[in-house]
């Protein structure tokens, strides 16, 4: 699959998912007016790369100074879809990335490390 | 004219307030409106933390009159998309030594007896109790009529250092005043 950028803006995160390197990465901030509009080709994408992958390791960098509570629920589905792809053998580690001091961000991520045991985190102060 | 909106500024600041918006909102306004908040408090050199959770305070507050208000101006005869305005109340101040973020709009009489009943039970939960509502809402995923995920009431509540406290005030037999505030 082709690889998909989407630029960082105010309110949405970068998204540089690269499908040759295996490494996904969420950058900046998440608050759109409709997360659901703004997240539904992202994970289109997923789908599609899910469906051919070609390695039995995903890096995934996720480094949200900020997200609201929808985008929230979009960062489980996230998980979820990851997830699914630790069952067919392919391991994925995932480097949360938090600004040194944010505890409350680093709790969400423990909180997602929590639920979701199949997959590696690794936490990371800046 | 001159007068009354010096005594209006004086109101506000007597009780803390140091940011006010009221009017239409867009998301525009939203991202301009915790971008500034959180410009000022880091030249204040308030703590990280405590930016980050005033700016997600200011953001569900704001977006929740973006997306429900009942106070609103729409435009009727566009074909396809209308264009629609909501507008409601924003403020944020500290008193007491915490920063306090509030938000009012209108809303139908029809919707506050469930509302209340919702915000009832945030205000009686514990922390614990709230964090593991906000895991189980999340999975759940959100009710009908929602334009989110459900999660901005638990996500404030969970977020503030008090109960969250609320109002309704009655304006006619069809619309209420809803009032909302937080503490961090």
């Amino acid at each position: 699959v082709e690889n998909l950028v989407l630029q960082e803006t105010e309110y949405t995160p970068g998204i540089y998912f690269d499908g040759e390197q295996n490494v996904l990465e969420l950058k900046g901030k998440s608050y759109p007016e409709n997360t659901t509009a703004f997240y539904a080709p992202v994970f289109s994408w997923l789908q599609e790369y899910f469906s051919q992958l070609k390695t039995d390791e995903i890096t995934v960098n996720i480094e949200i100074v900020y997200f609201n509570s929808s985008s929230s629920k979009v960062l489980l589905d996230f998980f979820d879809s990851l997830e699914e792809v630790v069952i067919r053998g392919i391991q994925i580690v995932v480097n949360w990335l938090y600004e040194q001091g944010d505890d409350d961000m680093r709790e969400y991520g423990e909180e997602f490390e929590a639920d979701f045991r199949g997959i590696t985190f690794n936490f990371i102060a800046k | 004219m001159q007068k009354p909106l010096y005594d209006l500024k004086q109101d506000l600041n007597e009780q803390g307030v140091f940011f006010c918006f009221s009017g239409p909102i867009s998301q525009d306004l939203v991202v301009n409106i915790v971008t500034i908040l959180a410009e000022k408090m880091n030249l204040e050199n308030v703590s990280k933390s405590t930016i980050v959770r005033v700016f997600s305070m200011a953001v569900e507050k704001a977006q929740n009159i973006l997306h429900y208000s009942d106070e609103k101006f729409s435009e009727g005869h566009g074909e396809g998309q209308n264009q629609e305005l909501r507008q409601g109340i924003i403020v944020v101040g500290y008193e007491q030594g915490h920063y306090f973020v509030c938000s009012g709009n209108l809303i139908e009489k029809t919707k506050v007896e469930k509302l209340r009943e919702k915000l009832s039970k945030l205000q009686q939960m514990s922390k614990e109790e709230l964090k593991h509502s906000y895991k189980e809402q999340r999975c759940k995923g959100p009710e009908e009529g929602s334009k989110g995920a459900g999660l901005g009431f638990l996500e404030m509540a969970k977020k503030a250092s008090k109960p969250i406290e609320f109002d309704f005030k009655d304006l006619d037999d069809k619309m209420t005043f809803f009032s909302l505030k937080t503490v961090i």
